[in-house]
């Protein structure tokens, strides 16, 4: 039985919408705290840096010629990486009508769409001139300006804007009916907002139909969208002509690392979303069980992809290729990064064949926690050892990244952190009508 | 709906609200500083169009000729003048700079007088009728005390009229005393030539036209002589159009230079025994028979010692590649050896120098085309030993000293005690631009104009085997409230009176200069051709010079092996300091963009990459990797560098072009008080030296001490530009052999 | 059908590269002969002089931020005694196949009909991608407003890099780039611009050796020269050797390697393989053993 796999069996229907509203109404002193530590913490790491990065220029940055890229983009990478799973995940097990889906998709689509906020706020403050931000966008105007549509950052403006709008979209329309659950059972400026979100929602078979159908064409339009997005990032690099980002493998080793790093990032969250929320009873080790085996999977996946790059470039043995992979592997100033890269990546995930790890939460949190490091450093590297070793050995440079990137990455995680934290105050953080389908009818039950 | 009355009101409110918006902006909005006034615009000032001015450049003395492009006023660009016969268009990095020197913010703005302690740097700011009343006062009690020839006048070095002048005046006013002084006067080299080609002057090395070039030491596409000419010289060498050779380079000195960097081979020779090497040489191709001339036999006897193997045992240079060197130098026509600073500036730089010329002379390249050309004579100037100035001025000699753009102190060993002996002259005038180290020390500075802002003119020396005469034009009306030094002089005379009215009757400098031109145009020489001195000068003025393109034969010269030999040395070049304690010989070499240390208050120059260490904005020491292990010295660690007479800290660089046993320094950084570009950065090697000077030439001799280093831990100033230096088969800088070159030119 | 294929691969070359023409009106390009270039760096001043960089200061040039347009790149080879020391001068070698113009995602970098490629400072973004693409690290980025950072700090002085009255030698015709702006080699557009400007009042094409580069103009040892590859009778032709190779855009449109075309064989482009199609040419400099090993740093 489904429902017996997911633990869920014993709750109530109004339990659920106590739970879930309860969490959004009440609000404790702990919720605030953990806000202010956001607001203080976002504007001191992210705002003021950024602040003085655009009135003094981007020289207070540790960017220089040839390493023009730096941490900005790392991290543009790394948060486009982590939204990938979210909405893949989502829209993959809806179509394939995986029951456990149900009860971590929602959490799931917003990191997908914070992350992808994220991501966007990475290239503006790459930027060297922020305020002309809206120019890479195709807008009509009088002097008759219009972008280049063959440059890869072009196609990543397109790629990134109907990705971000297609998961929002897909996020919202999963919530109409439960947005429409907490209008009927809050007061005051709460039932108007929610009112104007729920768009009238009433609950017919009509609008379950168009609902549905709606829903489905959103899974289906994600999923190549999702790969198509992440392929096209990996095109800012990999059509380039500089060595270690000249590679045809780049598109699916880039998607692939997108739903690893994504996954790994889902299960994070569960762990803090259900001990912080208190919502074990929904977010169970049965979810865990699941994810972890997908781990194992995109786990090695990944270790293909990435011993398929460097025997290629190895193999080819040019004095490029060659020179980018001894710098990537051993003598940029922080080569101890490769390896652990490779540790978290290849090797800890692999644990995961246990079932009694997969079923740890402890074990989970620590290899979920360890994949997004080495995703990062894994974005980190392909940049950060690639530009240094470009064709001209006199332009040679090691990249030494400034507080104020550093401040700036660490700023973002809270970015992200600070729109979660908004998100699951402000919007049923679980889909309240799914998980009543996982319970099952009432009638249909005993004992209650 | 709006009725009549509230848009009118509306529109009355609006109205009123632009007016006094606009008032507001009136009032606040600062007046501009400066306009073209364009009803009546100033001559020659059209907005957007630049007008092109002949000039000099003085950046060193070289004597290029220039085109200064002006816009609004405003000098912009400096270029070669492309119909000087010396750069030939062309212009290095110092002369490029020249406008930051015009623009420095660090000019003297005023006259100043000297406000508090000697040195302190405290002047208050004067009128110029002060400042000219002071000296005149000065002058005169000098004068009325007969101490007249207690007046010294120190300049750096000045070619053209303003050099007859100071001496018209220094002879009226009853002063010997007119000096000139340059760290890099290249009178060892004038010296030996007097002995060889039998003038004391430079002659005109044909780079252009020569195939063999053995050059000891000397660095000729950065710093020496007249880089310009023969960077051109070199360009022709290799590849000049009509040539069906390719010139060779021979590059014999113990660093790496970049002319050596562009040598077809390099011999690391021990430092020292250059000149033994030149013998050597010398010794080859009298043994091989390849002298011409009748007294072959006492050469031979002269040179005998000279042979292979004490030549290579000294020079540490094999025998066959002596043989080799000697036979292909005397063979390969035309061919020609130069000895340059490096090798003038050891303690026996007159006699390395009198040796490699030798080979010259030996191999018959004198007066040939692509060898020894023989120049016009030029004024004997005294280029006075600078040791005589510290020693007259210690013995309280100099009353009064007046300098024009000289900065001694900066340029002479600390051993010396040039600035201890400045501090006991009674009153010191400065006629400088900017401020200087010896400048620091003076009590009237009465500032010059830069050569932008002057008239002037120049007499190169050296030329390319006729009279080359540059004209210096003012391309910008001056910046600041300063003078030329002409001016000054002529202004002087005339409060002065005396012999010295009688004589300088000009009104100016520029009347001056333009009667003097008047003799020359009355010569009728030259290329420019006119019926009248009006189209003359004003021909002048648009060419930028005079030059009489006709080469004057050259007599031959009698070079009697007895005389010469006299000024050989069998032995090397002495270094102070024993061995043991002292395991590196010093090399300093003038910096590509500083020289001597002029340079060094340009920023574009700092910023010009050293172009064999790539370093910006800092002194660094040369050193080869293999002699650095076993120290725990890493690229870039700083370095404290002691020779018997003074110690500097410097960042090392490791320099595979670099004997082991050697270490170089460049010169041109460490300054104290050279503007704020300058001061502060590097350390200056002159503190390394003896208190030594040549006592036939006054040359100072650079290399000349031995020094020991030890790492110390202090604030690290090393930057370069390179990453790394190797290209790692990516073909970069792609070559052919010469035997392929050579076989291209018979297909073509 | 094949008429239409033909149609469809012109127009794809028109997808690919953004700056493509079928011909330019004139195609400025530059010959650096090896042989005749020293090192001594009188070039980078020029240019410094010419096109108002700035000076950038001890600290950023050790982060790699100087801007010069042009710089001299200086690779050793071997141990003393045996050292081989090689110079080049590198500067935006103007690519036919300019990987930077299809990088940039607003048009701030393209291909002119000169065949010069052109970057727009007034609709640059800063996105770096230029750079990042450029394989020959030509393209220089300001990191500050030069005219307001004081460069000398670190060493205890006060300058910007136009300290007044430094600000007056400024080239009118030249701008001032402000913060945030990818610049790089131009060379010398306004020196074309005015060239062809006079030509045009005096009804003319441009004459061969009409217009000099601040870096061609100053070069002691006539190393750089510059002109029209349209005109295979120009000095560059023929010092490339292209003036005998018919048609000058059978090396555009071919894609050939320029050994294949030139009747010089040292006439070599930097990077060749890259196919970004440079168009300055290198004459190769004539040495003993002066070919570098495949070693490893």
């Amino acid at each position: 039985m489904a429902h017996q796999q997911q633990g869920t069996s014993n709750i109530s229907y109004r339990e659920v919408n106590d739970d879930v509203i309860k969490s959004m109404t009440e609000t404790g002193r702990g919720f605030y705290l953990v806000l202010a530590v956001c607001i203080v913490g976002l504007a001191l790491t992210f705002g003021l840096p950024w602040a003085y990065q655009i009135y003094v220029g981007q020289g207070v940055t540790g960017l220089q010629s040839p390493e023009y890229w730096g941490l900005y983009l790392t991290n543009f990478v790394f948060w486009i990486g982590i939204s990938h799973s979210g909405t893949l995940l989502s829209a993959i097990l809806f179509i394939t009508q995986t029951p456990w889906r149900r009860s971590i998709y929602r959490s799931a689509e917003a990191m997908t769409f914070f992350s992808v906020v994220t991501a966007a706020t990475m290239v503006f403050i790459h930027m060297g001139r922020p305020w002309n931000f809206y120019w890479p966008f195709p807008y009509p105007n009088q002097r008759e300006m219009w972008t280049n549509f063959q440059s890869p950052l072009m196609f990543d403006v397109f790629a990134i804007g109907t990705y971000s709008t297609s998961s929002f979209l897909f996020l919202y329309f999963g919530s109409i009916p439960d947005l429409a659950a907490v209008r009927d059972r809050v007061t005051g400026w709460r039932k108007r907002f929610y009112g104007a979100l729920a768009l009238g929602w009433r609950g017919t078979d009509r609008e379950w139909h168009l609902l549905q159908k709606a829903y489905t064409f959103c899974a289906v339009f994600i999923i190549p969208l999702a790969v198509s997005v992440h392929s096209i990032v990996s095109w800012d690099f990999a059509s380039s002509k500089i060595p270690g980002l000249n590679k045809t493998i780049f598109a699916p080793y880039f998607v692939i690392g997108a739903i690893y790093s994504g996954t790994a990032g889902i299960i994070t969250l569960m762990v803090i979303l259900r001990r912080a929320l208190k919502f074990e009873k929904y977010i169970t080790k049965v979810h865990f069980d699941k994810l972890g085996m997908l781990l194992v999977v995109m786990s090695l996946l990944w270790t293909y992809v990435n011993v398929t790059e460097v025997f290629t470039g190895w193999y080819a043995n040019t004095s490029y290729e060659n020179e980018a992979l001894k710098y990537r592997m051993f003598t940029t100033p922080s080569a101890y990064l490769f390896w652990l890269m490779i540790a978290c990546n290849a090797f800890f995930p692999l644990l995961y064949i246990f079932r009694k790890i997969r079923l740890s939460i402890v074990a989970s949190l620590l290899i979920s926690i360890g994949i997004n490091l080495g995703m990062w450093i894994e974005r980190f590297l392909i940049i950060e050892t690639s530009l240094p070793r470009k064709f001209l050995p006199f332009m040679w440079r090691d990249y030494h990244p400034s507080w104020v990137e550093w401040s700036i990455t660490a700023g973002s995680f809270i970015f992200f952190t600070s729109l979660f934290v908004l998100f699951v105050k402000f919007w049923p953080s679980f889909s309240i009508y799914e998980i009543k389908e996982d319970i099952g009818i009432p009638m249909e039950r005993k004992g209650r | 709906m709006l009725n009549r009355r509230d848009f009118l009101k509306l529109v009355g409110v609006g109205g009123a609200g632009a007016a006094a918006g606009f008032a507001l902006g009136e009032l606040t909005k600062t007046p501009p500083a400066k306009l073209i006034p364009y009803l009546i615009p100033p001559e020659d000032v059209i907005p957007g169009i630049a007008n092109w001015y002949a000039s000099a450049c003085m950046q060193c003395s070289a004597g290029c000729g220039i085109l200064v492009r002006v816009m609004e006023g405003r000098a912009k660009k400096i270029e070669g003048n492309p119909l000087h016969p010396i750069n030939k268009g062309g212009l290095c990095a110092r002369g490029q700079a020249g406008l930051q020197l015009l623009y420095n913010p660090d000019r003297i703005k005023n006259p100043l007088k000297r406000n508090g302690k000697r040195g302190k740097g405290e002047f208050e700011e004067i009128t110029w009728e002060e400042g000219l009343s002071i000296l005149t006062n000065n002058l005169m009690e000098l004068r009325s005390h007969g101490e007249a020839d207690r007046l010294y006048l120190l300049t750096s070095l000045i070619r053209g009229h303003l050099n007859f002048l100071l001496a018209d005046f220094m002879k009226a006013y009853g002063s010997p005393n007119y000096l000139q002084y340059d760290l890099f006067q290249y009178e060892n080299l004038r010296f030996a030539n007097k002995i060889i080609v039998g003038q004391y002057t430079i002659p005109h090395y044909d780079i252009a036209n020569t195939n063999f070039l053995l050059s000891f030491g000397a660095d000729f596409v950065t710093t020496w002589i007249s880089p310009v000419n023969y960077n051109y010289g070199y360009g022709q060498m290799r590849q000049g159009e009509g040539r069906n050779v390719r010139g060779k380079l021979v590059q014999i000195e113990p660093r790496l230079s970049l002319t050596g960097a562009n040598a077809d081979e390099w011999v690391p020779v021990r430092p020292g025994t250059e000149g033994v090497l030149a013998l050597g040489i010398a010794y080859i191709i009298l043994e091989g028979g390849y002298y011409r001339g009748g007294d072959a036999k006492l050469w031979k006897d002269a040179l005998k010692k000279y042979n292979p193997e004490a030549v290579a045992s000294t020079t540490e240079v094999s025998e066959d590649r002596i043989k080799q060197l000697g036979k292909e130098f005397a063979t390969t026509k035309p061919s020609l050896a130069i000895g340059g600073e490096t090798v003038s500036s050891y303690e026996n730089g007159v006699s390395n120098l009198v040796a490699i010329n030798l080979l010259n002379h030996l191999s018959g390249n004198i007066g040939k085309t692509g060898g020894v050309i023989p120049n016009p004579d030029v004024i004997k100037k005294s280029f006075n030993p600078i040791a005589t100035i510290a020693k007259d001025a210690s013995r309280r000699k100099i009353k009064t000293l007046i300098l024009h753009n000289a900065n001694p102190v900066f340029t002479t060993p600390e051993t010396l005690k040039l600035k201890d002996a400045l501090k006991d002259i009674p009153f010191i005038a400065s006629l400088s631009s900017l401020h200087d180290e010896t400048t620091a020390l003076a009590d009237l500075i009465l500032p010059s104009h830069t050569y932008f802002e002057d008239w002037g003119d120049d007499f190169a020396e050296p030329t390319v085997g006729y009279s080359v005469a540059t004209i210096m034009q003012p391309a910008v009306s001056p910046l600041f409230n300063t003078k030329g030094a002409g001016d000054v002089f002529i202004s002087l005379a005339k409060t002065l009176g005396g012999n010295l009215q009688k004589d300088i009757t000009w009104e100016d400098f520029g009347v001056f200069l333009r009667d003097s031109w008047k003799k020359i145009y009355e010569r009728h020489k030259g290329d420019i051709k006119e019926a009248n001195f009006e189209d003359f000068w004003n021909d002048l003025l648009a060419r930028g010079g005079w030059w009489d393109a006709v080469p004057k034969a050259s007599k031959p010269v009698r070079v009697a092996a007895s005389e010469v030999s006299a000024h050989l040395s069998s032995e090397p070049a002495k270094f102070e300091g024993n061995d043991k304690e002292y395991p590196f010989y010093l090399i300093l070499y003038p910096h590509l963009s500083y020289k001597d240390g002029r340079g060094a208050n340009l920023p574009w120059l700092q910023e010009l990459p050293d172009p064999m260490t790539s370093v910006v904005w800092g002194t660094w020491i040369e050193m080869n990797s293999k002699a650095a292990t076993g120290m725990g010295i890493k690229e870039g660690d700083m370095l404290l560098v002691e020779s018997p007479f003074g110690k500097i800290t410097a960042p090392v660089y490791f320099y595979p072009g670099q004997r082991p046993d050697t270490i170089s320094i460049p010169l041109g950084q460490g300054h104290t008080s050279y503007g704020r570009y300058a001061d502060g950065r590097g350390a200056n090697p002159i503190e390394l030296l003896p208190a030594k000077t040549d006592p036939k030439t006054g040359a100072i001799p650079l290399n000349s001490t031995r020094i020991k280093i030890t790492r110390v831990n202090a604030p690290k100033s090393f930057v370069k530009m390179e990453g790394v230096a190797k290209e790692l088969g990516r073909n970069i800088v792609q070559t052919i052999t010469p035997e392929e070159f050579k076989k291209m030119g018979k297909e073509a | 059908m094949a008429g239409f294929i033909e149609l469809m691969l012109e127009r794809f070359k028109v997808y690919r590269e953004p700056g493509y023409y079928k011909r330019f009106d004139y195609w400025w390009a530059m010959v650096i002969d090896l042989d005749r270039c020293t090192g001594c760096g009188a070039c980078v001043t020029a240019c410094q002089a010419e096109n108002n960089t700035p000076v950038v200061g001890e600290e950023e040039c050790g982060k790699g931020r100087n801007l010069s347009w042009i710089r001299i790149e200086r690779y050793i080879e071997g141990e003393y005694p045996n050292v081989k020391v090689k110079f080049i001068p590198v500067l935006c070698p103007q690519c036919d196949r300019a990987p930077c113009e299809v990088a940039c995602p607003v048009y701030a970098t393209y291909h002119n009909q000169d065949g010069l490629n052109v970057q727009v400072y007034n609709r640059c973004v800063g996105t770096f991608t230029c750079a990042t693409y450029c394989p020959y690290d030509v393209r220089r980025f300001n990191w500050f407003t030069y005219n307001k950072k004081n460069f000398l700090k670190g060493n205890g002085g006060s300058s910007t890099s136009f300290e007044p009255p430094l600000d007056q030698q400024l080239n009118p015709d030249v701008s001032v780039r402000e913060m945030g702006v990818m610049e790089k080699c131009t060379f010398c557009i306004q020196r074309i611009r005015a060239a062809k400007d006079r030509a045009k009042d005096e009804n003319r094409p441009i004459r061969d050796g009409e217009i000099q580069p601040a870096c061609v103009q100053t070069c002691p040892t006539k190393a750089l020269t510059f002109g029209d590859l349209n005109n295979p009778k120009s000095r560059i032709a023929q010092l490339a050797g292209l003036s005998t190779a018919g048609d000058l855009h059978y090396l555009r449109e071919s894609g050939s390697k320029i050994s294949d075309i030139s009747s010089n064989p040292r006439t070599y482009r930097l990077l060749e393989d890259l196919n970004a199609a440079p168009t300055i040419f290198y004459l190769k400099r004539v040495m003993k053993n002066g070919s570098s090993t495949a070693g490893h740093e």
